[in-house]
């Protein structure tokens, strides 16, 4: 059975998977696999954008999309007609091209946004995992993974990905529709800033940055670097209390850091310790 | 739904996908195109159309153990070669371009210029076209030949043949007209100023001499030095995650992730949150654009004031020190350029630029680049560039770690037996040659820098120093050339231009100046040879329709450095001709013909005849045979067994500078010129050693000029993320992503300028609007990018954006250049200065649309009647009458 691994913290944000995408089914024609997509307006690989931060403390993260094929397929139970969506013994979930009678139900049931409908067309459309190119025997992969310049997309068989697969996560786990593509490192929110001395005008290389939260007790610590700067990274959505110490400084708290947001604190002037 | 409920739909059983090709067929689809091609790609060809193209597979023919793979290790991670090549994204999108709806399909003339009658100069821009037959196209160029050489003499024609472009050898898209017009006579050249790289080659040439046009040569082996001993790397102004597309492909991302995973820190300095620093910077540190020159000041200043320099290694490597030395620490002029000083100009917080001083003196650093973003193109430009060569040369230049590494066009381990890894090879027959030159060479009787076209027209005689060509040595520099040159030498205006692949407008100064000179009365023609109905072919009178790389046969020679192994691909055609295209060669031959020289032109060569020159010239009987490389369409060269032998970058003058000098008159970094000291003794804004210039006679375009109360912001332009300066402006795939084009209420796709929130919500933009950038040059129209990837005080737009002209001066395809500086990088260095000036972003009202319509009714309403695709931007068909029939 195949699977998608997908590395989203090698993922460089080219777009060429979305494009090959369009370049293998914009035009062409591969029914019954697929039948071709529209020029613009549709990815069945869409490449999702974040931007998290503040200046200077900016960090970006891409997020390839496409169908789940999952296991569970919510779109296979809401489709009227038998056979139209079907699983492959590899996997892969296909929309028959012949047999789709253009109902959008399958559209409305993805939780993944992963299915468009094409009105020229008049049926639902969407990933094939490139069915097409695998059943040639010639391609391996498909070709969002074959144009992917830093292998952040890999394809192929459960067994071969164990390792992988332990550490991945899948997107919202909660629906139990037990999706076939796997993601790794999606960064989850941070809190940042950069700590100096206003009457020096240095930064405070050293100083000790205590996170506590979100969970009574749980503490996180962090030294600032050579530029002044903390990072703790990794952190889930929650309130913190944030604290920095250092040495001949009067130390400074923050508290209800709501990471919702990443949060950057900006330039931190921290003011000399009474004496 | 149970399955009971279900209905069942009778249809025919599936069946297997029939999707074998009829061929593959490999082409080059990077950009840069001069006999050095990159994006290498195969194209899946079935039933005459092109299925797919994708990633090139060095390994379909060839096995990993002939390739040789290379290795590269640090901290336990190990860096390898993959075995396909990693084109840039636009490259895979490529079908778009060859069948790009604003493709020209036939000849054109435009309707109201009448060769035998009214030529209506004025009119260029405004009028339409009409099409005409290929022999009457050819005859009226030829015609038109024959009567400036008669009334003016050959010098009067302007040859514009220079630039980037498709990756071809045979067909190159630049050039051929030059080759055609020197066998009648001569023609004045167009001179190519080294637009992405200015500050280099005015600056950094007078400290380390002639390297590769400006440039650190020697650069071998950087990759290996840089990942074996450097704790820091800092990507200075250029970005590894979109120039390098243009050229060779995307190998530079592997590199920037390897140096993470090996712990190699990356920082970012930039003012925008480029599409490397978003992925790769451990650190970004933002920087108002044109500034850098203040940080690198404060950074000597700190290093002298701490003492933690390499003060043995200037004293046996640079002459001028004392000098810096002085300047820096206010003995000249009383100004200490201090970390506060250097504050207030660049817009870096005080104790951030101690942190980096003093990082960079802790930790083994080396300076990477791929071109300047806004570092090394803006208004003297060549201060920030000869201030790098300092401030390497002060952490002992050419030791281990210590480089300057435009990464991936430099710097990767040697291939065995390619001859030379220079996208211009010297000993191609002339028929390959010669075209590429008028790229690199000032070769051409008359001279005119390309920053310098509308002066020349409008406002001659001109003198200049230095002819800007490429490959043209420093001492080029201190040339006075006149245009014209004198009448007994054949100099005379220039009265017609004949112009390929036109991006003038779009990527140099102060586009806005280039169209009133085309449209003078003083230029009698124009014909212009290019794919696409784009920039400047909208000012032609006769417009001749080139054809892609996807429909010729040709020979391409993937010798830049950049793709995991250098190859040379045999290039069949993979679709035919478009309309009644040409290739540009065949264009030119054409008219060869009809002026007499067409079998001196061709040379008598068939395409089967020059690929078997490339294979000659390049050697490549030592390493393959003519019938093996026939049959398997490409040789891909192995790494060369010896390779980590050779001296990284600087190292042999760094041993022993003695033994090794540098080519500069002294033979050692030349901190102080004397040369310039010498030739320039009264230039405040190339003085003989690198100082901070406020402003002097060239420019005035910094935040403390009183400019900038109407234009309180910094203007910053890149190269694109979805074009290579202006080509690829019409992939609809790439111009519906987030940072391709910004779909406005309107309908029309604009270009993005990028704006910080807080500029923003005080002037009410809100992302997707519709706005003006502006300053006295012009305006310009854009889509606003509200986001955190600008920082405050910048606004940000890609040059090379297709030029689609509201009235005079208002445009609204986004071609920013039309507004950047019509000043060269200086009064004595005439490169381009088109990063970093003043001007101002507001939202676009229902007045401002009104008075431009005031101004030019009949020219406002043409524009916003035009035939437009959303998709893909601009149309033949707007521009033709009859359109596409």
């Amino acid at each position: 059975m195949k699977v998608f691994v997908i590395d989203v913290g090698i993922c460089n944000g080219c777009y060429s998977c979305q494009i090959a995408c369009k370049d293998e089914h914009v035009g062409n024609d591969w029914a019954p696999i697929a039948k071709s997509q529209p020029d613009t307006g549709q990815f069945w690989l869409k490449l999702q954008e974040n931007i998290r931060g503040t200046v200077p403390k900016v960090k970006m993260h891409y997020v390839p999309m496409l169908c789940q094929h999952c296991d569970k397929a919510p779109c296979m139970p809401a489709c009227p007609i038998e056979g139209a969506i079907y699983k492959r013994p590899d996997g892969l979930v296909i929309i028959d091209t012949e047999k789709c009678t253009g109902c959008k139900a399958c559209v409305d049931a993805c939780p993944y946004n992963a299915i468009y409908f094409n009105e020229s067309l008049n049926i639902a459309q969407k990933c094939t995992g490139c069915a097409h190119l695998l059943d040639g025997g010639e391609w391996k992969i498909p070709r969002c993974a074959d144009s992917c310049p830093t292998e952040a997309i890999k394809f192929g068989e459960e067994s071969e990905f164990k390792a992988l697969i332990a550490k991945a996560e899948v997107l919202k786990p909660e629906l139990g529709a037990k999706p076939r593509v796997y993601y790794l490192n999606i960064p989850k929110k941070f809190v940042a800033g950069t700590v100096y001395d206003p009457v020096e005008k240095e930064v405070v290389i050293g100083a000790t940055c205590t996170l506590t939260g979100p969970k009574a007790g749980k503490t996180a610590t962090a030294k600032t670097d050579a530029f002044g700067d903390f990072w703790f990274q990794g952190l889930a959505d929650g309130d913190y209390k944030l604290t920095i110490e250092a040495k001949g400084f009067a130390a400074k708290d923050y508290d209800k850091l709501n990471t919702e947001k990443d949060i950057n604190l900006g330039d931190i002037p921290l003011a000399k310790a009474k004496k | 739904m149970p399955d009971a409920k279900r209905k069942k739909v009778g249809v025919k059983p599936s069946t297997k996908v029939d999707v074998k090709p009829d061929k593959t067929v490999y082409k080059s689809l990077a950009l840069g195109g001069l006999l050095g091609g990159g994006g290498e790609c195969s194209i899946d060809v079935k039933d005459g159309k092109a299925v797919r193209i994708r990633p090139f597979h060095y390994d379909e023919k060839y096995t990993k153990k002939h390739l040789n793979p290379w290795k590269i290790t640090r901290n336990g991670q190990t860096l390898e070669p993959l075995m396909k090549a990693l084109p840039g994204t636009f490259s895979l999108a490529y079908k778009k371009r060859t069948f790009s709806p604003n493709r020209i399909k036939y000849p054109l003339q435009r309707v109201d210029w009448d060769p035998d009658g009214e030529r209506n100069p004025q009119n260029r821009g405004k009028s339409k076209y009409k099409r005409i037959s290929w022999d009457e196209a050819t005859t009226i160029v030829a015609n038109e030949v024959k009567r400036q050489h008669k009334k003016y003499g050959p010098l009067s024609i302007l040859v514009q043949g220079d630039g980037h472009g498709e990756c071809k050898t045979i067909h190159t898209p630049h050039g051929h007209q030059g080759r055609l017009l020197d066998m009648m006579g001569g023609f004045t050249q167009q001179v190519r100023n080294p637009d992405s790289w200015e500050g280099w080659y005015w600056g950094s040439k007078h400290v380390w001499g002639q390297g590769f046009q400006g440039m650190m040569s020697p650069a071998a082996n950087l990759i290996k030095d840089i990942s074996e001993n450097c704790d820091m790397v800092l990507f200075w102004g250029g970005d590894p995650e979109t120039t390098p597309w243009g050229f060779t492909g995307q190998y530079a991302t592997r590199i920037c992730y390897f140096w993470t995973q090996a712990n190699i820190k990356q920082v970012y300095i930039c003012p925008e949150l480029n599409y490397g620093a978003a992925v790769h910077a451990d650190k970004w540190i933002p920087i108002l654009p044109n500034t850098d020159a203040a940080m690198q000041l404060a950074i000597i200043y700190m290093w002298i004031k701490e003492g933690t320099w390499e003060k043995q290694y200037i004293k046996t490597h640079a002459v001028g020190m004392d000098k810096v030395e002085d300047y820096v620490m206010g003995k000249e002029d009383g100004i200490p350029k201090t970390p506060e000083w250097a504050s207030k100009k660049c817009g870096v917080p005080e104790w951030t630029i101690k942190a980096l001083a003093r990082e960079w003196a802790k930790k083994i650093t080396s300076i990477i680049h791929y071109f300047g973003g806004s570092y090394i193109r803006g208004p003297f430009s060549h201060e920030p560039g000869r201030l790098e060569c300092v401030l390497l040369g002060m952490r002992g230049l050419g030791g281990p770690g210590v480089h300057q590494c435009q990464i991936t066009y430099f710097g990767m381990p040697r291939a065995e037996g390619l001859k030379s890894v220079r996208y211009f090879n010297p000993q191609l027959s002339e028929r390959l040659r010669i075209p590429c030159r008028t790229t690199i060479d000032a070769w051409g009787k008359q001279l005119i820098p390309k920053t310098l076209i509308q002066d020349a027209i409008l406002k001659p005689p001109l003198t200049f120093m230095g002819s800007g060509g490429q490959e043209s040595g420093v001492e080029d520099q201190f040339i006075k050339y006149t245009y014209p040159i004198a009448k007994e030498k054949g100099g005379t205006e220039i009265h017609m231009m004949w112009t390929d692949t036109p991006c003038r407008i779009t990527c140099w100064n102060h586009g806005n100046a280039s169209i009133e000179a085309q449209q003078s009365p003083k230029i009698e023609f124009v014909v212009a040879q290019h794919p696409w109905l784009e920039n400047e072919c909208i000012y032609a009178d006769i417009i001749l329709p080139a054809n892609t790389t996807l429909e010729v046969e040709d020979i391409v020679t993937n010798t830049r450095q950049g793709p995991h192994f250098q190859s040379v691909t045999l290039q069949e055609q993979a679709v035919k001709p478009i309309g009644e295209s040409k290739s540009d060669y065949e264009i030119v031959l054409a008219i060869a013909e009809k002026l007499g020289y067409g079998e001196k032109f061709s040379e008598g060569k068939t395409t089967r005849d020059l690929q078997k020159d490339v294979f000659d010239t390049m050697e490549m009987g030592d390493l393959t045979t003519w019938k093996e490389f026939e049959e398997k369409k490409y040789y891909v060269y192995a790494t060369a067994k010896d390779w980590e032998n050779d001296p990284p970058g600087f190292r042999k003058f760094y041993t022993d500078p003695i033994k090794n000098p540098l080519p500069t008159p002294t033979g050692k970094l030349e901190f102080y010129s004397a040369a310039l000291a010498k030739h320039f003794p009264d230039d405040q804004e190339r003085p003989p050693y690198p100082k901070w210039i406020e402003k002097g006679v060239t420019h005035d375009e910094r935040i403390s000029s009183e400019r900038a109360a109407m234009f309180p912001l910094l203007l910053m332009s890149n190269h694109g993320r979805w074009r290579t300066h202006s080509q690829g402006d019409d992939i609809s795939w790439t111009r519906e992503t987030p940072t391709g084009k910004v779909l406005a209420a309107d309908g029309y796709r604009y270009e993005p300028v990028w704006v910080n929130p807080g500029d923003a919500a005080k002037r009410n933009i809100k992302d997707g609007d519709i706005v003006k950038v502006f300053n006295e040059r012009g305006v310009v129209l854009c889509g606003a990018r509200v986001w955190e990837r600008m920082s405050p005080g910048v606004i940000y737009v890609d040059h090379g954006a297709r030029h689609d002209p509201i009235i005079v001066n208002v445009d609204r395809g986004g071609a920013i250049n039309t507004i950047a500086p019509d000043g060269l990088t200086s009064k004595n260095a005439c490169g381009q200065a088109t990063s970093g000036y003043l001007a101002d972003v507001q939202k676009v009202t229902e007045k401002d649309y009104q008075d431009w319509r005031k101004i030019d009714p009949v020219t406002y309403d043409a524009c916003f009647a035009r035939e437009y695709d959303q998709a893909s931007g601009l149309r033949f068909n707007a521009w033709v009458e009859g359109g596409m029939e």
